[in-house]
């Protein structure tokens, strides 16, 4: 149990080594570097700099040297404990997220909260009373859901919104409280902004989950086990609830870990559509940018994030699934 | 197994969504990506009946028998005047009730001690206005400071004109270049504050010429436009008031350097933001604490280790930075209090603020600037559309003009357009240092070839169909109104659709066989002969769907052409290795050419899509690079590099023979231009008073500076 445990352990921390690799060749990856990018976003804003200036800039900024040498004094700052200050931000790359951290948090949560009180509701009944009128729409709104990529039902939304009911577009605060204090008033704000992203992005994962529930839960309905417990008289409640229920539920334990990295990075195309001040935005400027330090930062927390997630879900695995703790032995 | 299913069936929908953002134009039905053969407006028929009425608007007036809507979209060109007369000084002074309170308060000297004793003075547009307000716009994030640099481009020595011609006073209140064009004098206004009260004097230019200019960590290498032909230039101080810039060799060109959008007459808020130290002068007293000349190494580096940053250099350039550091004394009308690189980027006015309105009123009329930040364009011109900006001329998408013009009342605002100066928004630069492929190259490199493509495009459908009619078809020569423009019938030679003339040519230089399908066959026997077109997506204009049009053009010359859509990066970084045949960009800030000639001259290294290797061999004078084969393109080269040292007169005389050989040569194909489509979509709210119809719209003209927006107020 415990040389297991060790083993899964040295292993996330071999992997965790590879993945820094790679989030740097990553941000590598594209031609060019941040002077670059910068000297080709100045020509399509209208203004420029010239050559002199951008050797300056890539001299201060440490660009002219090897690869090696960049990820030498990359990985040198980051097991410090520092991250570097991001090349477009001009602010440490620990503010920059962390700003942004708790916001994306917030919307994920939600997000995934208001997926699993609607779908496993959803699922349970459409597997219990399959073919009825309710299973039908059930699975023709979850099609649709998978169907529409959520970045376009963010887009249709926001268009209603706006149109149809005069709000504000975009973000998650309105301009007043943008850089206000946190204050009762600015959370019921927040409050007002939230619904819209959460059902955006909640819509598809619940059309998803209401599917796999369904699928789970028809499989174990059949079993023996449910018919002895319906004929030892068990109300229909507890008969579906108690045993057929928590053993559907299982595959969503095991991949729990996955939910990690998700609640931080939240859902990139959609934040970027709905405008919301979370991760992803950042993530996905940063790269084009080849802000190298903020970008690898974030790619590095995400796959330290799957490692840890998947490290939770093998540790909970093994707590609640009899046959691998017997398997270990 | 099913979660992570779920897991990677939305990254792969993130991951398409991203590579191919066409996706949402196509799911929401926009026009075809073949175009069609005759011109197909994108509008509904009446908002592009206001949309072309608007180009024409003079002319079709009395015609057009129902008002369109918005057919006033493009005014006239106006703006406010800078007084130079020394009787137009006011003798008195006014000042923002919030700043008289502080006076009252003692905490602030009274107005007539902040103000220098010969302030600029400007005439209002067309009123006196009102203090308050706050000026609400939308940026992208850190890396948009020009969007504010522009607002703050008072800071620059000397400016120009509303019309963008005649350079005016500015920070400087009078110069005087020598009779040999050697020394360039500046005389600045006396007792100037920086916005902590302090006296800004000569002692800040020789500090930043000393320890920035100077100062090989800061700037590592000479800068072009402190050098004549080379050689190095100097600064040096005449009295507290007056600093004098002295050449080797005659540079006549200076003072326009000093007063166009350049390292030397940037002005400190542009030239010193985003990680550069240009401008001329810096805020001495406050930022010697930061300088390891006056800190010592050790303290400057100790101090910029405890603020996380390398080095004193890279501290020191996030402390000049006006965006990034509130406490950095600075000229502008506005100041920061909130910093550019949070989600929302706030000045406040600047109560040592040196201009004055005609009635001796302190500018700015409006107490702040504030920038919330729009994660994508999409919103930001949602937000637009939504009223829910004041003024916005800057990320406004010209595709989205009807429904601008439809949520005009709703939002409380007017469109108005502002066409820029320059000839060409989506410009064919022919590489002429491309190599990989021979028989391509010496065609690339033959000039009746190029004549021939020119001839080939049938602008005035690109026009109406992308531009909605408010562009205007030509090569890319700048407008007839500026004075570097060889005359109006040059914007349209080998501009003019003329597919016979284009086949004769063609044929005549030896491209006379032809496939089944009628394309052009190579000489070198490897079949048709076949054009790469490289086009980078996500700009202000849809160069991609441009290229489309004009490869279905070329059909009807016989001309093959294959467009390739690449990331901006990439497809600059090919230009960079001479690799890219044919590349989309714009030619903005052209119709300056010895401010910026390097989308109409192979001569600036740091971007250069017509030959980088020619570029190389130009600025390196001929040690680097290749020299160009091409005589005509010498002469054009050995003019612009003889410009800096002849008179004003000559000099323009110059611009427009360089122009000339252009359109002969077209080295640059032009397509439409002229047009609102960069910067030029300005979105104002009805209250807002001294706005004026039209701005310029140019690069040296720092748009929207040229209309001083700290002379705009709200009415209500």
């Amino acid at each position: 149990m415990l040389t297991y445990f060790a083993r899964r352990l040295l292993l996330a921390v071999l992997t965790t080594f590879f993945i820094s690799i790679l989030s740097f060749a990553i941000i590598q990856l594209p031609p060019g570097d941040y002077i670059d990018t910068y000297i080709a976003q100045l020509s399509s804003s209208g203004s420029a700099i010239s050559r002199e200036e951008a050797e300056a800039l890539r001299v201060q900024y440490g660009l002219d040297q090897p690869a090696p040498v960049q990820y030498l004094l990359w990985m040198n700052k980051i097991v410090r404990g520092d991250f570097g200050i991001s090349l477009e931000w001009q602010r440490p790359v620990s503010e920059v997220i962390g700003e942004r951290l708790w916001l994306t948090i917030i919307v994920s949560f939600a997000a995934v909260m208001f997926t699993w009180m609607v779908a496993l509701p959803i699922g349970i009944f459409s597997a219990v009373k399959q073919y009825s009128f309710g299973d039908y729409l059930a699975t023709f709104i979850g099609f649709i859901g998978i169907a529409i990529p959520n970045f376009m039902l963010g887009l249709i939304l926001m268009y209603v919104g706006f149109k149809y009911f005069n709000m504000n577009v975009g973000g998650l605060f309105s301009a007043e409280y943008q850089s206000a204090p946190w204050s009762a008033a600015k959370i019921g704000d927040l409050m007002a902004h939230l619904p819209l992203p959460t059902l955006v992005l909640g819509f598809a994962g619940m059309a998803q989950l209401i599917r796999i529930m369904r699928a789970n839960l028809l499989d174990e309905l059949r079993k023996p086990y449910v018919v002895t417990a319906r004929a030892k008289g068990l109300s229909e409640m507890q008969v579906i609830l108690k045993y057929p229920v928590r053993a559907a539920l299982n595959p969503f334990a095991s991949t729990v870990g996955y939910l990690l990295p998700y609640v931080v990075s939240g859902s990139i195309i959609v934040s970027l559509v709905l405008g919301l001040p979370t991760v992803g935005p950042v993530l996905l400027k940063a790269l084009i940018a080849q802000d190298m330090f903020l970008a690898g930062t974030i790619i590095l927390l995400l796959g330290l994030l799957t490692v840890i997630g998947t490290l939770v879900s093998d540790v909970l695995l093994m707590w609640i699934e009899p046959r691998i703790r017997f398997q270990i032995r | 197994m099913s979660r992570k299913s779920h897991m990677t069936r939305r990254k792969f929908l993130q991951y398409s969504a991203i590579t191919g953002t066409g996706l949402i134009a196509v799911a929401c039905g926009a026009q075809p990506t073949s175009p069609p053969s005759t011109p197909t407006p994108v509008l509904p028929p009446q908002a592009t009946g206001a949309a072309t009425a608007a180009a024409t608007a003079a002319a079709t007036k009395a015609a057009t028998s129902p008002p369109a809507p918005g057919a006033n979209l493009i005014g006239t060109l106006e703006g406010p005047t800078v007084l130079t007369d020394p009787a137009k000084i006011p003798s008195s002074f006014k000042e923002a009730p919030a700043l008289a309170q502080l006076v009252k308060d003692g905490k602030l000297p009274a107005v007539k001690d902040r103000l220098p004793s010969e302030p600029m003075v400007v005439q209002p547009l067309k009123e006196v206005g009102k203090y308050g307000g706050t000026w609400r716009r939308g940026f992208t994030g850190p890396a948009d400071a020009e969007n504010v640099n522009r607002i703050l481009s008072a800071d620059k020595p000397l400016f120009w004109d509303f019309a963008g011609n005649k350079i005016m006073p500015s920070l400087a209140r009078d110069w005087k270049v020598s009779d040999d064009g050697k020394t360039t004098t500046l005389f600045l206004r006396k007792g100037v504050k920086w916005s902590d009260g302090k006296p800004f004097t000569a002692d800040d230019w020789v500090f930043w010429y000393e320890d920035i200019y100077l100062n090989k960590d800061i700037t590592p290498t000479p800068h072009p436009d402190m050098t004549i032909n080379g050689k190095p230039g100097v600064l040096k101080k005449v009295d507290d008031f007056t600093v004098a810039f002295e050449f080797p060799e005659a540079n006549y060109l200076f003072e326009d350097l000093l007063a166009g959008s350049t390292f030397i007459g940037g002005g400190q808020s542009t030239r010193q933001s985003t990680g550069n130290a240009g401008g001329g002068y810096a805020p001495a007293q406050y930022l010697k604490q930061f300088h390891a000349k006056y800190a010592g190494a050790e303290q400057a580096d100790k101090q910029a280790k405890d603020a996380k940053f390398d080095s004193w250099v890279t501290y020191f350039k996030n402390r000049i930075d006006y965006g990034l550091n509130p406490d950095l004394p600075t000229l502008g009308a506005w100041h920061t209090t909130q910093a550019r690189n949070t989600s929302t980027f706030v000045l406040e006015r600047n109560p040592y603020y040196w201009v004055v309105d005609s009635d001796g009123n302190q500018l700015p009329y409006m107490d702040k600037l504030q920038l919330t930040l729009a994660e994508n364009l999409e919103v930001l011109n949602l937000r637009a559309i939504g009223g829910e900006y004041d003024w916005q001329e800057r990320h406004t998408d010209m595709q989205k003009l009807p429904v601008f013009i439809e949520n005009q009342q709703k939002g409380n605002y007017t469109v108005r357009l502002d066409p820029a100066l320059n000839g060409s928004d989506a410009t064919l630069h022919v590489s002429q240092t491309y190599s990989a492929d021979a028989e391509i190259a010496k065609w690339l490199r033959t000039k009746e070839f190029r004549q021939a493509l020119s001839m080939g495009i049938n602008r005035d459908q690109l026009n109406e169909t992308f531009w909605l009619g408010t562009g205007k078809p030509g090569n890319c020569l700048p407008d007839p109104s500026t004075p570097f423009s060889p005359g109006a019938e040059w914007n349209d030679k080998y501009a003019k659709y003329d597919a016979n003339a284009a086949n004769a040519l063609l044929d005549k230089i030896g491209l006379n066989k032809k496939d089944g399908d009628g394309f052009r066959q190579r000489t070198d026997g490897k079949g048709k002969l076949s054009l790469d077109l490289i086009t980078v997506g996500g700009q202000f204009v849809p160069f991609t769907k441009h290229a489309e049009m004009i490869r279905e053009q070329w059909r009807k010359i016989g001309i093959d052409a294959n467009v390739k859509e690449l990331e901006r990066s990439l497809a600059f970084q090919r230009s960079k290795n001479n690799e890219n045949q044919i590349m989309f960009w714009a030619n903005d800030g052209s119709e300056f050419l010895f401010l910026f000639p390097r989308h109409a001259l192979p001569v600036d290294p740091a971007e250069c899509h017509m030959g980088q290797a020619i570029a190389d061999w130009y600025a390196s004078g001929g040690s680097q690079g290749m020299e160009p084969k091409d005589a005509d393109l010498r002469k054009a080269l050995d003019l612009f590099r003889s410009a800096s040292g002849k008179k004003r007169d000559e000099r323009v005389k110059i611009a427009q023979d360089i122009w000339k050989l252009i359109a002969e040569n077209l080295w640059t194909i032009g397509t439409v231009g002229r047009s609102p489509a960069f910067m030029g979509v300005r979105i104002v709210k009805n209250n807002m008073g001294n706005v004026p119809s039209r701005q310029l719209n140019a690069q040296h003209g720092r748009t929207p500076h040229a209309s001083l927006v700290e002379s705009v107020f709200f009415k209500s």
